[in-house]
């Protein structure tokens, strides 16, 4: 079965910022060769194309780039791991996919950084802190 | 679409290869038949599973300029992933992949990382004999 080669059978310690960057390419790399079989189990072939959704894996790793304590970047990677292995064995459904991977990138409210993007300025930082 | 590509210049392609009887000076008498029988198998066989080095760099090229982050004007055979197009480490990584989706054939990991130019991903697949 492919997600039993996949699955992470001990989490990963990383002892420096380098090993886990490469473990990051790896895991990026797993992912993209894997999306073939992804679009085939979904049915994604109208929808969405495998180099838009290797920019979207791309793009949710990058949301991450500011991190740099290893054993974060590995915690993240076992949560991209076991991700990428529920949707491979067909775990999640094909509106899961579409909604969390493709539509996401047009303009879906998920996207956003705050959900009330109409707030005043003062009550943001007002919820920020104290002292603004 | 290439692979039709490259067969129409295969059969185009006239093979100037000489035929058995050619004096050979390095090889005399008992050897000559198998040196040349060696020689052409060379020739047909082995050869026609590489693809050649303009083709590769043609479908690099177009793989590269496809890619959104790119500015398509800079896309030059010597342009170097990010100095010149003004990648960072995990865009190099999504091009390699790409490429690996264009021409059918995993990369090997420690290969992939030295791949940092147009130049050097041309070469390795036109040295690699399961490109199609």
């Amino acid at each position: 079965m492919a997600f039993t080669l996949r699955s992470v059978k001990v989490p990963s310690n990383s002892v420096s910022l380098e090993e886990a960057k490469g473990r990051v390419f790896d895991f990026f790399r797993s992912a993209c060769r894997s999306i073939p079989a992804i679009m085939d189990i979904y049915n994604l072939d109208d929808v969405v194309t495998a180099s838009q959704l290797r920019s979207t894996v791309a793009s949710e790793i990058r949301k991450n780039s500011h991190v740099t304590n290893p054993k974060v970047i590995d915690m993240l990677l076992f949560k991209g791991m076991e991700e990428l292995n529920n949707i491979v064995e067909h775990a999640k459904q094909r509106h899961h996919i579409i909604g969390q991977y493709v539509v996401g990138r047009q303009g879906l409210v998920q996207d956003l950084n705050t959900k009330d993007e109409g707030m005043s300025d003062f009550l943001k930082n007002f919820y920020k802190s104290n002292y603004f | 679409m290439a692979a039709v590509r490259g067969a129409l210049l295969k059969h185009l392609r006239v093979n100037a290869t000489p035929l058995a009887r050619n004096p050979n000076p390095t090889s005399h008498g008992l050897f000559a038949l198998t040196f040349n029988a060696i020689r052409r198998r060379f020739c047909d066989e082995v050869k026609g599973s590489f693809l050649d080095k303009s083709e590769v760099t043609d479908r690099v090229i177009s793989v590269v300029k496809n890619f959104q982050k790119v500015d398509p004007s800079k896309v030059n055979p010597n342009a170097h992933f990010q100095n010149d197009l003004g990648l960072d480490s995990l865009d190099t990584v999504e091009v390699v992949m790409a490429l690996e989706e264009e021409f059918g054939f995993e990369i090997p990991d420690n290969e992939a990382d030295k791949i940092s130019t147009i130049n050097l991903a041309v070469e390795f697949i036109a040295s690699h004999p399961q490109a199609k």
